[in-house]
């Protein structure tokens, strides 16, 4: 258990050194989080607007819309507060900026996506907290489900875009096809579920995980059923451990140096 | 007097150019963007479909609606972030040191942001039609395209000037990405990027008819919507006041900045 | 006299498999994704040598000579496909994680320092990554502070501090945690002089104290002859030197310069053996092969000239001498 509470000592502290690291600009920080927020709030216009003309598209209301923006907004505003590394995993792979961290006793996958730390993430996480809360589908008694529910959209979101990024650990310079493929992670879970058809929606569930990212979650934030709960836990789990066993995979191939003809 | 004035303007010309040969060279980012295009298009095709089917007429079938959509999004991604290009030169000294050649820094920049439309937007259209046509199985009638065209690419210049500008505001306050991305959401909401203006509540139309927003996104895009599109020569005109307005403020801005890089050696 | 080295090569042997594009079009892109043509590349070729503990030794390559991948093997960033390492008694490939305990890196142009905060913060950090006892390392940080006398640039940003005050501090981080072997890449890159006469004597100094073995690579020869006794010369993944700067230069290049300041205006020294390298009024720079001709004789035949006013005398230059080796290697067929 010793390496493991070691691991777990050394990610408080590498998050603690980056947010001390993203405070000591106080303007900056300050204008990320503001402008972040205004970004979510102005998304959501649109849905507020067509709402006041249609209020219920396939049984979706603007509360129920509000709910899975918020979710969404908080999940991804954790993801990139707290595995901020996760966007720059691409570059490090490709330009070979992974040595610095093979060369360290901590974990290489923990250490990588810990060790940035975006400050507009808590610029969505209190856009979506006000989301939520403006919902109305939530209350106090319903907070362990509801944050059962972020972490478990925030895993899956982190392992998705740690799957993508991976990649270039074989293909090279993937990285801007990688980025898009995490960015429409979050562009297709803001959407209703009810609007996807048969084909689109198994690839929401599969490859690309919105669904585990957005309506899942909501779902599971406003409603009890236990089995659905496991569910949710448990496809978190399972991209998890997907991702880490493709990360080490990969970077077993990075050590036999099949990198593309980079040697000297 | 003549050949002069031609041999300047073929300067520029050749920033245009080079900008769009450059361009043929980085297709990934511009793969993304179609791709993301044909996503955006298609969910939204099923939500306006989802739309008509909630029984509420929204003055505007949900064929039509997706190629408004298609329209606004042509636009919008054809036009160039230059304000993160000017915002890098800026911070790297370049500025200073094209302050003396025998052009015009802004607009060679200006010049070399339309040649990139040019190797963008046609590709893009292109997308557009494609994806439209695909998920409606209908095409607006070609007076219609051949309108959203012209004052599309109108448009288009005049929002890469814009982002020009906003660029030019890096010489003041360093880093403009946080301005920029306000703009681009005022762009959204009061270009009506998803939505066309006339369905939004009466306030938000009056404010946005203050701004350039709806003439760079709905104007043009207006012309597939069946029913009362903007009407033309009112929208040429705005478009031509912004363009000399926007114009003069970026002139301005330049001169200032440029008399400050010289008085105080950048 | 330690017995146990610190570094241990045997034999080390190391290919790459290169991709090479067949042509341009699409059809010959579309054959590179699919069917990639590709061949082997010798990158260390049956290398072998060892590093005694507290020894400081400079690796020196040129670009593409296998020094980089050596280095790589060595710290268990890249697994060999032959041959035996043995790293401060670990295998570097199978033992990467405790290996990491105690070696330490400092690369000139890449910094382990957070921009934002004060060195102190990055002292803490490190303290959890090597997982260093709290009361241990605070003594640490303290002595180290003291020793490169840090003051107060430790409590302030590093965006403040000098190129020449981090790259102390940089150095300072990388022995916080009493590693017994660094690598350093490039370590005075950028440094102005007296920036980098202090650091090589950092560098020099502590490792005599503290009994840290270094492993060096620069293209700046300075770094080379201040900081190290011992020199390595890979070339084309095999060993092309290996012993000290005295005796490399000694044994593989003769000549010598001398320069010359006369009375007279032009010198005209036509001797075989001699070369004109520079030639300004009164001012006369030779190199002398010392095989050919005598220094002796050509000072005789400039005095049949022109009294001479002053006159110094050189050896070589590191780098003229490390680059007569790679032609000579070359001219031999890389034998």
């Amino acid at each position: 258990m010793r390496p493991r509470r070691n691991s777990i000592r050394f990610a408080a502290a590498l998050l603690a050194t980056n947010l001390k690291a993203s405070l000591m600009l106080r303007g900056a920080f300050a204008m990320q989080v503001i402008f972040m927020a205004l970004n979510n709030f102005t998304f959501f216009v649109f849905w507020w607007v067509l709402m006041r003309r249609v209020p219920e598209i396939r049984g979706w209301r603007l509360t129920d819309v509000e709910l899975l923006f918020g979710i969404v907004a908080v999940a991804v505003g954790l993801t990139i507060t707290v595995a901020g590394g996760v966007r720059y995993l691409g570059h490090l792979i490709e330009q070979g900026e992974l040595d610095t961290l093979l060369v360290q006793p901590p974990p290489v996958l923990l250490h990588a996506v810990g060790m940035r730390s975006q400050s507009s993430g808590f610029g969505d996480m209190v856009s979506g907290l006000i989301l939520i809360a403006l919902s109305g589908h939530v209350s106090w008694i319903d907070t362990p489900r509801v944050v059962v529910a972020i972490v478990a959209a925030a895993l899956v979101f982190a392992a998705s875009g740690i799957l993508f990024f991976s990649v270039a650990f074989w293909l090279g310079k993937s990285d801007t096809v990688a980025r898009q493929m995490w960015e429409l992670v979050i562009t297709f879970s803001l959407y209703p579920e009810p609007l996807f058809g048969g084909v689109l929606r198994l690839v929401l569930y599969t490859v690309i995980p919105a669904a585990w990212v957005g309506y899942m979650p909501a779902h599971v934030a406003r409603q009890a059923s236990v089995g659905q709960l496991l569910l949710l836990v448990s496809a978190a789990a399972g991209y998890l451990v997907l991702a880490a066993v493709m990360f080490q995979r990969g970077l077993r191939r990075y050590a036999s140096g099949s990198r593309f003809g980079v040697f000297g | 007097m003549n050949r002069k004035r031609l041999m300047v303007l073929w300067k520029y010309v050749a920033f245009a150019r080079i900008s769009a040969r450059h361009g043929r060279y980085d297709r990934t980012e511009l793969y993304g963007r179609m791709a993301f295009f044909v996503v955006i298009l298609g969910v939204f095709s099923s939500l306006w479909r989802a739309t008509r089917e909630a029984g509420l007429a929204i003055a505007a079938d949900p064929k039509s609606l997706v190629w408004y959509l298609a329209s606004t999004e042509w636009i919008l991604l054809s036009a160039p972030l230059m304000h993160v290009d000017v915002q890098e030169a800026l911070r790297r000294g370049d500025v200073a040191y094209q302050v003396g050649r025998p052009v015009s820094y802004v607009g060679a920049t200006f010049a070399q942001g339309l040649g990139s439309v040019g190797s963008r937007s046609p590709l893009l259209a292109a997308t557009a039609f494609l994806c439209a046509f695909a998920f409606t199985g209908w095409v607006p009638p070609w007076s219609s395209l051949a309108a959203v065209v012209l004052f599309g690419l109108i448009a288009i210049g005049l929002l890469t000037a814009f982002h020009l500008a906003i660029g030019l505001v890096a010489f003041w306050i360093g880093e403009v990405t946080p301005l920029f991305w306000v703009w681009q959401k005022l762009l959204f909401v009061f270009g009506g990027l998803m939505l066309p203006i006339r369905l939004y509540p009466p306030i938000m139309q009056r404010l946005a008819a203050l701004t350039p927003f709806p003439d760079i996104l709905a104007g043009p895009a207006s012309f597939v919507l069946d029913g009362e599109a903007v009407a033309a020569h009112v929208l040429i005109l705005r478009l031509a006041m912004w363009c000399v307005a926007t114009t003069a403020i970026v002139q301005w801005m330049y001169a200032r900045a440029r008399r400050a890089l010289t008085v105080n050696g950048g | 006299m330690p017995d146990n080295p610190a570094v241990e090569l045997q034999e080390l042997t190391k290919s790459f498999r290169v991709r090479r594009p067949t042509g341009r079009g699409i059809a010959a892109r579309l054959r590179d994704v699919v069917a990639p043509q590709t061949h082997a590349v010798v990158a260390v070729d049956r290398l072998s040598f060892s590093v005694r503990s507290g020894e400081r030794v400079a690796f020196i390559g040129p670009n593409g000579a296998g020094k980089s991948t050596t280095l790589k093997i060595l710290a268990g960033i890249l697994h060999p496909d032959g041959g035996t390492v043995r790293v401060l008694g670990l295998v570097p490939s199978h033992q990467r994680h405790a290996l990491a305990f105690r070696i330490g890196t400092v690369f000139g142009q890449r910094s382990q320092l957070w921009y934002q905060l004060p060195p102190r913060d990055t002292f803490a950090l490190l303290g959890r990554v090597y997982e260093v006892d709290a009361s241990e390392h605070r003594r640490r940080i303290d002595m180290l502070v003291t020793l490169f006398e840090l003051g107060s640039l430790v409590d302030t940003p590093v965006r403040q501090l000098s190129l020449g005050e981090r790259m102390r501090c940089e150095i300072a981080a990388s022995l916080l945690h009493a590693p017994q072997l660094l690598f350093l890449d490039e370590p005075t890159i950028g440094l102005d002089v007296s920036a980098k006469a202090t650091i090589r004597e950092l560098l020099r100094a502590e490792s005599y104290r503290l009994g840290v073995t270094l492993l060096l690579t620069s293209h700046d020869t300075g770094d080379i002859e201040r900081v190290c006794d011992r020199v390595i010369v890979i070339h084309r993944g095999r060993l092309l030197w290996d012993g000290t700067l005295a005796d490399l230069r000694r044994s593989y290049l003769t000549a010598k310069r001398l320069t010359l300041w006369t009375e007279a205006e032009r010198l005209d020294v036509g001797m075989p053996g001699v070369r004109v390298i520079s030639s300004h009024s009164y001012c006369t720079e030779l190199e002398i092969d010392a095989d050919v001709t005598s220094l002796g004789s050509v000072v005789d035949a400039a005095l049949r000239q022109s009294a001479i006013r002053d006159l110094t005398v050189e050896d070589a230059p590191l780098d003229v001498v490390i680059r007569t080796m790679y032609a000579d290697a070359d001219a031999r067929g890389g034998s």
